[in-house]
């Protein structure tokens, strides 16, 4: 079994602003977590305090009971056995794929590191290609070397930094499926840092929000989802409407809202129900490909719902609406 | 676009005359050496030559670039390398003081170290004052001998090769060394692994350039004894009077240079070196523990010292000593204003069209741009020679303003593509839709040359013809052969009275070219420290 790799109180600062403040994220072995937040909030930097690139200034970080980072002290990344897979690919330009999978199996001998860099290549679909050096091959075959030669040492856990978004969006599913499956099988911890909270939702067991260098929820994916701890989660993770209390369209909450507070909901969570005495008006009904995105005014508040595209009604019909609970979260407003 | 579809379509636009015309006058020197070294005999000094020198001069030039090579790699790649990955007491001044050594010519510092290490030299001095021996009771290295010229040509030139491999170093992905790092490489095999190996392309074209420059150097050579071939054509031109012997030779050296050139193209194989990153981000330094950084630290400073601050002083010593009693070179100066002012006004006009129309490429572009890229890999005693040849056929003699067109021309053909990069560079960094956009607007490529493209060149234009300027000043081998009767350069100058023993008196002219010689390499420092990679340059 795996060592969990741990991050506790994680500080790091350049000159007095604080990347990454306070932050603590337990790696499960086996799972993937994905590391989802805007650009700044701190993702990059706290993957290079898990990979040792930069030293931290406070809290420590383990894999399992052995000690990696604390202030002052950094276990080298060239010693930590952790893998890391870049938006960039970051292949060595002089090297046939297969040697690039081989670079991190010097200590194996060379007749083994051949061997066992056939067989990743293999795994990820490349046998073909062993020969091949990296500007011969595509954007999606290029990652999954990179993937390859990352998982063939057999690291303690793996990093991954926007790992997909360099490939064009039609290979990304296949490319991402391939090299996930792949990670989940080697049992280890795994870090998927994202702007994407689509692809965090699709492809992770866990998620943990970052914003501002601060850490604001982690836990399953369903549940993060499903259960925002603030206003700024729920907006995190896709789309959302947000109405104040004061605003709210009368019988549309379905439940009391104390005054001041905000109530957020998905857009999947906008329910067309003809037999609802709340009455909107479809200002724009756009095809979003199966589903069909409709935007509402609803009493002067502007909503957005997500139906199948089968029963979407047209620009400027007037539809009934209600709020799906399980979908709709409440949560004192920041700014009351 | 193959060659064949190019030829196909190719139609004679506006702007492909001023473009065949600067080709064509760039190429003619080297195409009639070469076509005398094959076509004539040879004549009678030619078989001197070949049974008794060429085997000499053959040996001594190809020693001279391998040991050259070997020194100038030793001392480059390791400098390059320390000033980009670590942080170290004194890096920023380094970083572009390991650039300077850049202005002074080869033969200059061949004076100041044959002085400096020979018997009477200080260091001699102070090691039989020491001990009490005389000078046959030890052993010090021997500045006139193939080692000396070898070092002192590294000296000279090893800053094409920092260059490069600096400019490798800093735009490699950062990504690949932490990948490396992540799989388990120490620093010692992340250098020789990862970041060498995707330098390598880029280092080998700087060593091109060096060698390239090494083979040409005439001045040095003389002065330390050294028979080379260039030496060899030179000698068989002055003492031989024999311009046919001295084209076979230069047919010699031609091979040797371009052998120097396929094994530089050969060497980019099929491995790539383009980075797959596309995202750049500025190499973090690493801070090197105190004693390892005072290291790295005296190691710059020793480098620089022994390049550059030791021969200029003790240059410049000479020039104190002999206070009041030094050769005028007044004349001399004038001249050189005058000839190296003619070659550097006939290469500004060839590399601004070379520039314009790089920037509309087509068939006649591209021959301009190759004949100027292989006049700068031809040494000037050949060029040299060519213009001697073509002055015989037309029976114009030496002398007045016959020799100084011929001189301006030699000038032009070996340094246009030098003057013509700066331009070159303003102009990539308008953006090609400017060109178009004035061709959407009915403009003509001659109307779009002239009314669009040069003003955005003339931003490079200043540095351009300064380089032009510096380059025909410090040329020796190609004024030696061609100035007018009686009409002496400094670098003339310098060389007729160091071959006199005259040290004292060569010092003044070689810090004067020195001095020039700063000027452009100040230039290229500061364009260096004011752009980062990714920008487009």
């Amino acid at each position: 079994m795996s060592a969990h790799l741990i991050a506790t109180n994680v500080t790091r600062r350049y000159g007095p602003t604080a990347v990454v403040e306070g932050v603590s994220l337990d790696l499960e072995p086996g799972d993937i977590t994905a590391l989802l937040g805007g650009s700044g909030a701190g993702k990059s930097t706290l993957l290079r305090l898990f990979a040792g690139l930069e030293p931290l200034d406070e809290g420590e970080i383990r894999l399992g009971d052995q000690l990696l980072s604390r202030p002052g002290k950094t276990v080298p990344a060239e010693k930590r056995r952790i893998g890391l897979i870049f938006q960039d690919f970051a292949l060595f330009p002089h090297l046939t794929a297969a040697q690039n999978v081989a670079f991190g199996l010097k200590s194996r001998g060379k007749e083994a590191a051949r061997t066992i860099a056939a067989e990743w290549l293999e795994r990820l679909g490349l046998t073909g290609r062993a020969d091949a050096f990296p500007h011969e091959l595509s954007g999606g075959e290029q990652q999954r070397v990179a993937i390859a030669r990352a998982l063939a040492p057999e690291p303690a856990a793996i990093l991954m930094d926007e790992p997909f978004s360099g490939l064009d969006p039609a290979l990304r599913g296949s490319v991402r499926d391939t090299a996930l499956a792949a990670i989940r099988e080697a049992g280890i911890p795994a870090l998927l840092v994202t702007h994407d909270p689509t692809e965090a939702l699709e492809s992770a067991d866990c998620i943990a929000i970052l914003q501002g260098g601060c850490l604001l929820q982690q836990g399953k994916a369903a549940d993060v989802y499903m259960k925002p701890e603030s206003a700024a989660i729920a907006a995190a993770l896709g789309p959302v409407s947000r109405i104040r209390a004061a605003d709210l369209p009368e019988g549309l909450a379905g439940q009391a809202v104390p005054a001041g507070a905000e109530l957020i909901v998905r857009p999947e969570g906008v329910v067309q129900d003809e037999g609802s005495p709340v009455r909107a008006k479809v200002t724009a009904s756009q095809l979003t490909g199966p589903l069909c995105r409709l935007l509402l005014d609803c009493q002067g508040q502007a909503l957005t719902a997500l139906v199948p595209r089968i029963t979407a009604p047209k620009t400027g019909a007037e539809i009934g609406i209600r709020l799906d609970p399980a979908l709709t979260f409440i949560f004192q407003s920041a700014d009351s | 676009m193959s060659a064949y579809t190019a030829i196909r379509s190719f139609r004679f636009r506006s702007i492909d005359g001023p473009a065949l015309l600067a080709g064509l006058i760039i190429a003619v020197p080297v195409v009639v050496t070469l076509l005398a070294g094959v076509l004539n005999g040879g004549g009678e000094a030619w078989s001197h030559i070949r049974d008794t020198l060429l085997t000499g001069y053959t040996t001594g030039t190809l020693g001279t670039l391998a040991l050259t090579a070997l020194m100038t790699l030793a001392v480059a790649v390791p400098a390059a390398w320390l000033v980009t990955m670590y942080q170290f007491p004194g890096r920023g001044l380094f970083e572009w003081l390991l650039i300077l050594p850049l202005a002074a010519p080869g033969y200059v510092l061949a004076y100041a170290y044959a002085d400096l290490m020979g018997l009477m030299g200080p260091f001699q001095v102070a090691i039989r004052e020491t001990t009490g021996w005389t000078a046959r009771d030890y052993w010090f290295p021997d500045m006139r001998s193939l080692p000396g010229l070898a070092f002192v040509l590294t000296c000279a030139l090893y800053p094409y090769v920092y260059l490069t491999a600096r400019a490798a170093f800093v735009s490699q992905s950062v990504c690949a060394l932490e990948a490396a790092r992540s799989l388990g490489a120490s620093s010692a095999r992340r250098f020789w692994q990862v970041a060498l190996p995707a330098a390598r392309p880029a280092i080998a074209a700087g060593l091109a350039l060096t060698l390239m420059e090494a083979a040409a150097d005439y001045g040095a050579a003389e002065y330390l004894g050294v028979p080379t071939l260039t030496f060899g054509i030179v000698r068989a031109w002055q003492s031989f009077g024999e311009p046919a012997a001295a084209a076979r030779l230069a047919l010699v050296l031609v091979v040797i240079v371009i052998a120097l050139i396929l094994t530089e193209r050969h060497t980019r194989g099929r491995a790539g070196s383009q980075q797959s990153s596309t995202r750049w981000r500025n190499v973090s330094r690493t801070r090197l523990p105190r004693w390892a950084g005072l290291g790295a630290m005296a190691a710059c400073a020793l480098l620089f010292l022994a390049t550059f601050v030791l021969p200029m002083s003790r240059l410049i010593w000479l020039v104190m000593e002999s206070q009041g009693q030094i050769a005028p070179i007044g004349r001399a100066l004038v001249n050189t204003l005058i000839l190296a002012g003619s070659g550097a006004a006939l290469a500004f006009v060839l590399a601004m069209v070379i520039a314009l129309t790089a920037r509309q490429s087509g068939l006649i572009a591209g021959f301009a741009r190759l004949m100027a890229s292989t006049g700068y890999a031809i040494p000037g005693a050949v060029l040299a020679l060519g213009a001697l040849l073509v002055m015989g056929y037309l029976g114009i003699t030496l002398t007045g303003a016959g020799a100084i067109i011929a001189l301006a021309w030699v000038y032009a053909s070996r340094f246009t593509t030098s003057g013509a990069e700066p331009m070159v560079a303003a102009l990539g960094r308008a953006p090609a839709s400017m060109g178009y956009a004035a061709e959407s607007l009915g403009a003509s490529p001659l109307r779009r040359a002239v009314s669009v493209d040069l003003p955005v060149a003339l931003s490079g234009a200043m540095a351009g013809a300064l380089i032009l300027f510096v380059e025909s000043l410090k040329e020796l081998p190609a004024t030696l052969m061609l100035r007018p009767f009686n009409w002496d350069t400094l670098s003339v100058r310098a060389n007729a009275y160091a071959t006199d023993e005259r040290l004292a008196a060569a010092a003044l002219p070689s810090l004067l070219i020195t001095l020039a010689g700063l000027l452009p390499v100040i230039l290229l420092s500061w364009r260096l420290s004011h752009s980062r990679p990714g920008d487009t340059q």
